[in-house]
């Protein structure tokens, strides 16, 4: 009986350790996860090979990228703004994906790039933050929240994971908006905007943006310009969700369906960007 | 094929043919235009839809539209679908070997009002089916779709009504297809 329970219980990683409640051990906490590699002669080429669409466009697996997601703070702390569309090439392969991923309940994080990297990370990410609450017997900063996964991503830079995604939330210092990336990149900001469809996205944003603003116009104008990006990027669409973070924690605002708030607008009249600017002087010979 | 997006199909009924298309064009993911003209009348009785490469639709409906002309003034009739068929066939594969990266569909009615659907991939391979034909890039969706939902014989509303939402739900499902559809029914 033993030999037979022996012949399973050999595991290489933490993850696949289905003892794990049993076998413990205390310093395997800080360890990263540690995956299984296949045994070629050059992994990071082989998944380059198979899965990165820049180095070879007729690779098998299609991950699941292509998205618009916006986070920036005004007087009422962070509106965070997302789609929910999940393509795999051009195929769709759901409109109802969750990019905002409830850390725990004041802290935040987005969902651009891969969507399996930013689930699992971001989930990863949780439990630090919890352990750090346990052992400090006080809430982590945004800050180092976000350093813990910046250097996490980090560790594992050129191997191909695929993540852009903002942190957020309310920690004793104020509202922070931290954006990491799958490079190592760690940025403090008061505005972003991240994924294919992001450029259209700070478009709306700067030209409504007023630190000044109401929740409620915050949260709408955090909407349209998720609208209009999802509009104009084929890769965005499906729901619009927007949550607010307040002292408090965050809220969830609720979602609307993309094509649903098409018709609405397309009944409104467009909001006003030029106001009370000068118009310009144009010299134009005749 | 997956630069500008865009799909099309076509479907023969009881005396009767639709084809239909999708109405976006696009670079990649950018969205240019969400009234994009796939679909082009070459007789009153005769269609051609054009999905791929957006030059190549232009250039290529053009190019057709000069070579029906020139038939009706030689010929004094209109071109029959099975004729188009041939000599759209014979112009791409004209092209071997630099081809226009477009896969035609054409429908339409003969002198006797029987319809004809045909497809053809973009060397001008010729497909002759009887029930329906499809193109672009939502094909494998439309393949689906349109084996469940075709049956023969149906009148010209529910074929319409059949393409319709064969369509739309293959254009639901690829994210450089979409924003809209335009079916002709004949």
């Amino acid at each position: 009986m033993d030999s037979i329970v022996n012949k399973f219980k050999r595991s290489t990683s933490t993850w696949g350790d289905h003892n794990m409640l049993v076998n413990f051990d205390v310093t395997k906490e800080f360890s990263l996860p540690s995956f299984d590699i296949p045994p070629c002669h050059n992994p990071i080429e082989f998944l380059k090979h198979n899965t990165d669409e820049k180095s070879n466009a007729e690779c098998r697996i299609k991950f699941k990228h292509g998205t618009t997601t916006l986070a920036f703070k005004f007087q009422g702390g962070i509106i965070v703004s997302v789609d929910s569309r999940a393509t795999t090439g051009s195929v769709i392969a759901t409109q109802n994906i969750r990019k905002i991923i409830e850390i725990n309940p004041y802290l935040l994080g987005t969902m651009a790039g891969g969507a399996a990297d930013c689930t699992f990370w971001e989930r990863e990410l949780g439990r630090r933050c919890r352990l750090y609450e346990l052992r400090n017997k006080e809430r982590i900063s945004v800050s180092a929240a976000s350093k813990l996964l910046g250097n996490i991503v980090y560790s594992f830079k050129g191997m191909g994971l695929s993540m852009g995604t903002m942190v957020v939330g309310w920690d004793k210092i104020g509202p922070n908006i931290y954006y990491v990336d799958a490079d190592g990149t760690r940025l403090k900001g008061d505005l972003f905007s991240v994924g294919s469809g992001s450029p259209f996205a700070y478009g709306v944003l700067d030209s409504a943006y007023d630190f000044d603003l109401s929740a409620h116009d915050a949260a709408e104008l955090g909407r349209r310009a998720v609208y209009h990006a999802a509009h104009r990027d084929s890769a965005s669409g499906g729901n619009i969700h927007v949550y607010h973070v307040k002292q408090s924690g965050w809220e969830n605002l609720g979602f609307r369906d993309f094509d649903d708030l098409h018709w609405e607008y397309q009944d409104q009249p467009k909001p006003s960007i030029i106001g009370d600017v000068q118009p310009m002087m144009l010299n134009i010979q005749d | 094929m997956d630069y500008n997006g865009g799909t099309v199909l076509a479907m023969a009924g009881k005396n009767c043919v639709v084809v239909g298309s999708d109405k976006r064009l696009g670079v990649q993911n950018l969205t240019l235009s969400t009234e994009f003209q796939k679909v082009f009348p070459v007789t009153e009785k005769c269609y051609i839809a054009l999905p791929g490469l957006a030059t190549d639709v232009q250039t290529l409906s053009e190019l057709f539209r000069l070579k029906c002309n020139m038939y009706k003034l030689r010929e004094e009739r209109e071109i029959e679908p099975l004729t188009l068929a041939n000599m759209i066939s014979s112009t791409l594969y004209g092209r071997r070997f630099g081809p226009y990266f477009c896969e035609p569909i054409i429908a339409g009615l003969d002198k006797n009002n029987k319809p004809h659907i045909y497809g053809m991939d973009l060397i001008g391979c010729l497909n002759f089916p009887d029930d329906f034909a499809v193109a672009g890039c939502a094909e494998a969706a439309l393949f689906g779709m349109c084996e469940s939902l075709w049956e023969p014989d149906l009148e010209p509303d529910e074929l319409f009504e059949t393409a319709s939402q064969a369509l739309l739900s293959a254009a639901d499902r690829n994210s450089i297809v979409g924003w809209g559809a335009v079916i002709h029914t004949m």
